[in-house]
Order: C-alpha cells, then structure tokens, then sequence
C-alpha cells in the first residue's frame, strides 16, 4: 500500500538510516499535460523496486526525477535523506544513472567514455584506469576499449551504457528498461550481476516492459498508469491479488473472438455451481485470442469442450505479471 | 505506378520544399534583408570610401552599388548552396535516415537526387527573385535586362552545390566535413571570385582561384547581363560552358554515387578518417598490452564535489568538462581544429588586397587616431578581422555548439547524470571556447606580424583582448542558448551576426554613415570589440578605450548573471 507519512516523521534520524529514496504525491507536469499525477512510493536501502507501466505512463519522468535531471512540479522527494533539488550534485555522486536512450559520448573512444564519466564524479585517474578495465570486461567489451562508440552495435552501446552507470559504485542503482535491446545471454550475464549487486546491498530501482525481469528483479513493484499509482506488492502477492492462479488461452481465428468470449463466460458462470470446481474469474479479449482467467484451468478447458467449442489452439499456463498487467491498465504489455 | 515513374522527382522536391517550410520565415526574412544589408554596408558604407576614387564606368556600371549588385546575388546564393546541399543530404542518408523513406515508396535514386536538386532550386529563384526585386527598389539596377541576372546566379548556385552535393552523399558520417567544406572551399571561392571588385586586382596566383570559382563566372555573367559589362563574346561563352559543364559533370557523378547508396548495391558510404582512426586504435592497443593490466587499488577513493553555498549548481569540477573537450578535439580530425584561424586570413588577403587598389589608405582621423597619416587598408581592416573572428567563434561555441550538444548529442544530458552541476558544465563549456579562441587568435596574430601589420607588444596585448571580447560573447550566446527551443531559432542567430559584421566599421570608417546611423552601431557590441582592437593594434588610447571596455565588462557581467539564473532552464530540461 502507498506510503503516506509525512516526510517530517521520515526524516534521517540517529538510529535508522534514511531510506534509499522517499517520494511522496510527485507531481511532473509538462505545459497543460500532467505526465506524473501524484505519485507516493518509498524504497529502502538494499531493496530492488520495479516500475512496470504501459508507454506513456510516467516511468521515465520518476526516474528522472529522482536522478535529479528533471524538475518536479510538486510533492517531495528525498534520496538517501537529501532532496534532488536542492542538492543535486551530492544526491547524484550517489546514483547510478541508465537512461531509456544511451547517450554514450559519441567523440569518445569505448575506453574514454568509462573514464571520462568517472572523472565528472571528481574520481581519480589513477582509480579509474583500473576501474575501467574491470568495468570494460564486465560489458565484455574488452576488444572494442579503443574503438569508437559510434561502431559499436546497439546492444553493445547497452552494455556500455550499464558498465558506465557503475563507475561511481553508486548506492542507488537507477535502471530504465535496462536490457532493452540485448541478446538473451547478455540479458542474463546483467540480471546475474545486478542479482550480486543487490547481495553487496546496493538499491536497485527498474522500470521494464520484461515481465520475467520484473519477476526476476524486483522484491517488490508498483503498477503506473495515466502517471498513478494503480497497486503495490510483490510479483507474487499482485498475481495472488489481482488474477487467478492459472490462464486458458485459446485461439478461435480473427472475428470470432468476441462473440465466443461472451458464449464462453455465460457457459462458465453458469455451469460453475454444478459439476466441478472451475474457479472462473472472468474472459480477456485480445486480438488474437481470448484468456479464460481460472483458478484450474484445465477443468475449464474440459469443459469448453464438453460443450462442443473447437478452439483452434488452446493452452494452459500460470498466471503471471503480465496479467496482472492486462487486468490493471487494460492494456497488454509487449507493444 | 507509372505516375510515380514520371512524377517522382516533384514528389521529392515537394517533400524538400516541406522541410523547408519549417523555417520559411527566416528563408523570407534572409532573402529580403540580406540584399538590404549588403546595399547599405557594402554598397552605400564601402562605396563611399571607394567611389571618391575609382570609377566604374569602364566596367559598364554607374557606381560601386551597381557594379556589386549582381555578384553579390551570385555569391548569396552560392552561400546557400552550401548549405542546402551538404546538411539537408547528410540529413537524408544519416541522421533522420529519409531518403531510404522515399526509396522504399518506389522513387528511383535518381529522382531523389534530382527532386532535392529541384527544391533546392526553387529556394534560389524565390531568393533570387526577391532579391532582385529590393536591388531595383533601391536603385541599383536599371536595365530590364538584370532580370536575366537570376537565371546565372542560379546557375552559379547549381555549379558550386552539386559538386558540393555529390562528394557529401559519398560520405557515410559526418565529421565536421560541412564546416571543413565551408572554410576550405566555399570561403575561398567567395573570397576570391572578384564579388567587391575586379577579380585583376589581385595579384596574378590568387586570380587563378577564381578562374576555377563557379561564383566568378556567375558574377561576370551577372554583370553583363544587369549592365552590360563590356566583354568579349569568347569570354561570356567560356562562363556559361564552364558553369553548364560543371553542372552536367557534377549531376553525373551525384547520380552515380545516389544509384550506387540507395540502388541494389546499398552501399554504406565512405567513412573519411577510418584509417586513420584505425591505425590509432592499433597504437593504443599495442601501448596497453605493452603496459599490462592496471592494478586495482583497494576500496573506492570518495566521489568528491564541493558543499557549502551554491553546491546545487556548482560542484567544483570545470576540469573534467575542459578535459573532456580536449579529447574530443585530439580525437577529432585535426585539419577542423586548425581551420578555425583560416577565415580572418582569408578575409584579410582578400579585401586588403583587392579593395586597396580602389584607395589610396585610410585617413587616421577616419580611424579614430590623432594625427595626419593615412593607413594602408590592411593594417585598417586587420584588427577589426581578429574581433570578428573572436565574436563569431565564441558565439558559435556557444549557441549552434551547446545546443547541438543539448539537443542531438545529450552530452549535457550524460553530464547531468554525474555530480557535475550545471556551472561547472557551462563554465567548462565556456573556458574550451576561450581556449580554442586563443589558439585562432595566436595564428591569425601571426600572420599579422609576418605581414608587419602590428607590433609584437600590440600583438600581445590584442591577443589578451581578443579573449577579452569572446567572454564577452560567450557570456551572452549562453544566456541567449537558454531560452532557445528549436533549432530554427539558432538561425536567427546568423540574422543578428551578419548585420553585425556589416554595420561593425571592420571594412570600412563608421564616419561614411550619416550620424543617426553611426548611433545604431556604436549601440552594438561588435562595434567597441573592433574599436578596442584598432586602439591597441595603432597604440592610440583615449576615454572611449574605457567605454569600450566597460562595455564588454557590463556584457561578461550581464550575460554571465543571466546564464547563471537561467542555468537550470538550460541544462535541466
Ligand atoms: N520533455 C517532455 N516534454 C513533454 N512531454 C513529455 C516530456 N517527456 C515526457 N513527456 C510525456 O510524459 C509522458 C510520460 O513519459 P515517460 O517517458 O515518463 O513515459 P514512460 O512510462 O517512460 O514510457 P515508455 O514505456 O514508453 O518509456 C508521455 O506522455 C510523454 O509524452
Ligand atoms: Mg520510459
């Protein structure tokens, strides 16, 4: 559930330290649009918080504001006890930044870029030759150290990109679909080494459009639509919460898929207080298939065809955060 | 279909027009002040001094604003050229990646090139045509005939931007080749293509680059069509063969290489420097295995910045945004970085030595100096050129190059990200400015010194002044950079800076102008940098040295407040 404690009370105090970030009703609003309505999270130290929302939601805009490089229209926030605004430069030696976009230094070679973005954090060189070595081989990019960024591929500008966010060793990790663009291996090479990160008690904070990340990732998350908050929990308690336990997707071809949806539910509610426990929650219509929410799934599929429906294909799996997804924003995830 | 077939290069060049018309107010603005600019700086401001001694007749034209009229037509549109030719192109095959848009909709490669080639065109002839239509208004044309006029400056436009456009679409990235381009070819041929005066002014070896100049021949045929210059028959066939032929030869060969990137083939584009680049990275590999792996140092020395008042926005660490320019300078091509100072040389030789066969010098008190002695034309103009060039460096460093950064590179946007704040980004980004400033300053001073224009000890103290005045500039580009939005709005910029350099006294005394004139630009900031100059380059000091030095004190003062206040707007978008 939402945080709402004042920030007086939450203020750093002798005992605890001040948690890894405090927002509290964050507000962005660009002109007349509101890109960020009155957001309230809190995220503790060590902890790996999720951001999952559809395009447009207001990941991003958060992010930036607690990375200090966007302005907030109101609410408040602090990092690590300090505000963003008003002591951008201290808040910010302590992030880790990954942007949605690289912005790799294009003039730069691979091996510069490392250094040079330690040397803004005022660190030493003698540090930072060394650092930059480890860093070049976590991204594995220890062939390209002297080439120039603009041949690199995308997904090794990516790697890049994460191996830079580190070279402050920061507190606070903050990544923006992270493994966007990355094969699958590297995308596990990365969730790995964050998983280590997270164990030496660094905080991550991601927004993603991976469900599996998110599952992987995050120890806890919140849903953001229209830039509000729309639920908080684990990966496993929002499924518990807010889907049922197993998924029937069945396929029928193009048009008839929502003609079928109401027949299906009809003979679902109905027939539920009989024969068997189906544990029917309700009927998804996407594009190209319908999902039959239920609590077992397959005694819902025996009994679609008991009473005569073919459908084309038919599949049975766990729910997972996608629908929670589906079922939140009404919009599914993969665009 | 066959529609698309026959029509395809319209459908380009409407698309070309399209993008235009995003910034048509400064096209409209620039095609009707430009030639009102050159009549009242050039025309009136050097025609005073020039028409009291040399007559034009013999050339066919009543006065110096006529004789120039036609060429400087020739050169504005050449000027365009150059740009239409090289950034919308690149635009096309790199940045926004458009031409393959418009191969993919069944457009040959050909009809691309040609539908640019057309749009292009057509900016000229609106250009042209209102051009032509302010010169009569004022005066500066008479015969009916000038209207022909049009037709060779766009000609001349075509000759000097497909050449241009051709080795441009070569190229798969672009590294600074428009501003290489801009100063190695299109200055020179400008510069020395007879626009300000009979190309046989010049000494004979520099005449030989406007022999090779579209812009020259575009000038001849202009004149001799405005106001029939007298010139034999063989002479206006070799312009119109040689501005025809480098047309046809030059659209052959765009053609080609248009096929050749947008056709089967796809081929990617040269990439200029690779070897270059590849033989440095070779280099630097060698020295690393050389020097084995780097040692880690146990636990991570703290990130540091200041505290106390102002942390917010400055956290003490201008060095790594200087540094950071300085690799990028080593990491660029070289021949960029040196071009910087060839402009003012350029400019220099030009009209020192070709305007100063119209006169006989300056007179001292015309310069503002005690005394009866005249000066010779160069040493006039010498110390104006080094505060132009100040001005136009800074500024560009610091309006086209911070949003550029802001904008296309995000460099500040990575900044931003670390413990910098904005201060020391700004600051970083001004202190590079003044440094590559210093260095342009250290060669054009140079040459000056070979050529005996100034002294050692007035050198000296110029060069501190020119770093003076590009603070100065610097200072307000930044605070002006600030409240831009768009990229369209940096071209009003150019509209603030010719002006500037025209009505500057740099070419000529401010005293040809009536006196409410002389008020307007003894208001603007070029004109005291210029003033400065020529005080300290004749070593002649007086009360106004001081008010020209609290003015650029007030401008530093001004423009660095302001940037300061605008600091966030600017940085934390
Ligand atoms: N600089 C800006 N100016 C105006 N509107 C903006 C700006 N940046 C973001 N927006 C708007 O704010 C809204 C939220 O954008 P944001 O980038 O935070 O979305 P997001 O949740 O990160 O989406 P995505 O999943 O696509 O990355 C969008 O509607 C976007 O158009
Ligand atoms: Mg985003």
């Amino acid at each position: 559930m939402p945080i709402s404690t004042a920030l007086s009370s939450s203020a750093p105090s002798d005992t605890a330290p001040a948690p890894a970030i405090h927002a509290v009703d964050l507000v962005k609003k660009y002109g007349d649009f509101t890109a960020v309505d009155g957001i309230t999270f809190q995220v503790t130290r060590g902890e790996s918080f999720g951001l999952l929302g559809p395009n447009g939601a207001g990941k991003s805009t958060t992010m930036r504001m607690i990375a200090a490089v966007a302005s907030r229209t109101s609410g408040q926030m602090l990092v690590a006890g300090l505000d963003p605004e008003q002591q951008g430069p201290e808040v910010r030696a302590r992030l880790g930044v990954i942007p949605q976009q690289d912005n790799l230094d294009e003039e730069l070679t691979v091996r510069e870029n490392i250094i040079m973005y330690g040397r803004y954090f005022g660190l030493p060189r003698r540090y930072l030759l060394a650092k930059a070595d480890e860093l070049l081989s976590f991204a594995q990019l220890e062939h390209k150290a002297n080439s120039r960024v603009e041949d690199l591929s995308g997904g090794m500008k990516r790697r890049l990109t994460i191996a830079r966010a580190l070279v402050n060793e920061p507190e606070v990790l903050l990544l923006d679909e992270p493994t966007t663009g990355l094969d699958p291996q590297a995308r596990h090479v990365l969730w790995d080494r964050l998983f280590r990160l997270k164990e030496s008690g660094t905080t991550l904070v991601l927004t993603t459009h991976h469900m599996d990340e998110a599952e992987q990732l995050c120890d806890r998350l919140v849903v953001v639509d229209h830039g509000a908050i729309m639920a908080e929990g684990s990966p496993a308690g929002l499924i518990r919460e807010h889907s049922t336990r197993e998924v029937l997707e069945l396929r029928f071809g193009m048009d008839r898929n929502t003609e079928q949806a109401k027949i299906l539910e009809d003979l679902l509610t109905n027939t539920d207080a009989g024969s068997g426990d189906v544990g029917f929650s309700h009927v998804e219509v996407l594009p190209d298939r319908l999902l039959v929410y239920a609590e077992y799934a397959e005694s819902a599929m025996e009994k679609i065809h008991a009473a005569g429906h073919k459908p084309i294909t038919s599949l049975v799996r766990r729910s997972s955060l996608e629908d929670v997804f589906l079922r939140l924003t009404g919009r599914s995830l993969i665009d | 279909m066959t529609r698309t077939r026959r029509w395809g290069a319209f459908y380009q060049a409407e698309a070309t027009l399209r993008s235009m018309r995003a910034y048509g107010g400064v096209i409209l603005f620039a095609s009707t002040f430009q030639p009102i600019m050159y009549i009242l700086a050039m025309g009136l401001g050097l025609g005073v001094l020039v028409g009291a001694e040399t007559d034009f007749s013999e050339y066919g034209a009543d006065t110096y604003l006529m004789y120039i009229a036609p060429a400087i037509l020739a050169s504005t549109v050449a000027m365009t050229a150059g740009i239409e030719f090289t950034f919308p192109v690149m635009e096309g095959f790199k940045w926004r990646r458009k031409y393959y848009g418009a191969q993919a909709s069944a457009l040959t490669p050909q009809q691309i090139a040609l539908g640019h080639i057309l749009g292009v065109s057509c900016r000229f002839g609106v250009h042209a045509l209102i051009f032509t239509a302010v010169l009569f208004a004022f005066g500066a044309l008479s015969s009916p005939t000038a209207v022909l006029m049009m037709l060779s400056a766009i000609l001349g436009g075509l000759a000097i931007g497909l050449p241009i456009m051709a080795y441009i679409s070569t190229l798969r990235d672009e590294k600074g080749h428009a501003a290489i381009i801009q100063r190695f070819v299109i200055m020179p041929l400008f510069l020395f293509s007879g626009t300000f005066y009979p190309l046989t002014n010049l000494p004979q070896f520099l005449q030989i680059i406007g022999w090779i100049s579209p812009i020259w021949h575009a000038n001849e045929l202009g004149r001799v069509l405005a106001f029939g210059q007298p010139t034999p028959l063989w002479l206006v066939v070799v312009h119109i063969g040689y501005l025809v032929g480098v047309v046809v030869v030059a659209w052959l060969a765009v053609r080609r290489v248009f096929i050749r990137r947008l056709g089967y083939d796809e081929w990617r584009g040269r990439i200029p420097g690779l070897k270059a680049d590849q033989r440095r990275q070779a280099r630097q590999d060698s020295r690393e295995s050389a020097a084995g792996s780097h040692q880690r140092s146990e636990g991570v020395p703290p990130v540091s910045f200041r505290h106390g008042v102002g942390a917010n926005y400055y956290s003490g660490n201008i060095r790594a945004v200087f540094m950071r320019g300085l690799s990028a300078i080593r990491n660029n091509r070289g021949i960029i970085f040196i071009s910087g100072f060839l402009e003012p040389v350029l400019f220099l030789t030009s009209f020192g030595l070709g305007v100063s066969p119209m006169i006989s010098g300056i007179q001292a008190e015309q310069a503002g100096m005690a005394g009866q002695d005249t000066i010779s034309y160069a040493a006039f103009i010498a110390p104006a050129l080094l505060a132009v060039s100040a001005m136009n460096g800074a500024v560009f460093d610091s309006t086209w190059n911070v949003f550029f950064k802001l904008k296309i590179t995000k460099l500040y946007q990575t900044m931003m990200q670390t413990s910098l704040g904005p201060v020391d980004v700004a600051v970083g980004e001004i202190c590079l400015a003044l440094f590559r400033g210093a260095i342009y300053a250290l060669g054009f001073l140079g040459v000056l010194m070979v050529a005996g224009l100034v002294t050692p000890l007035s050198a000296a103290l110029m060069w501190i002044t020119a770093l003076f005045i590009a603070l100065g500039f610097a200072c307000i580009g930044m605070a002006a950079t600030s409240f831009m939005k768009r990229f369209q709005q940096m071209d009003w910029m150019m509209m603030v800076l010719i002006p500037m350099f025209l009505f500057s006294a740099t070419l000529f005394p401010i005293d040809v102008y009536p006196v409410g004139v002389q008020w307007v630009i003894q208001a603007l900031p070029l004109w005291h940098g210029v003033e400065l100059m020529r005080d300290i380059a004749f070593w002649s000091f007086s009360g106004l040295t001081l008010v020209h030095i609290s003015y650029f004190l007030v401008m530093v003062a001004v423009g660095g407040a302001l940037a300061a206040y605008r600091m966030k707007a600017l940085f934390l978008r």
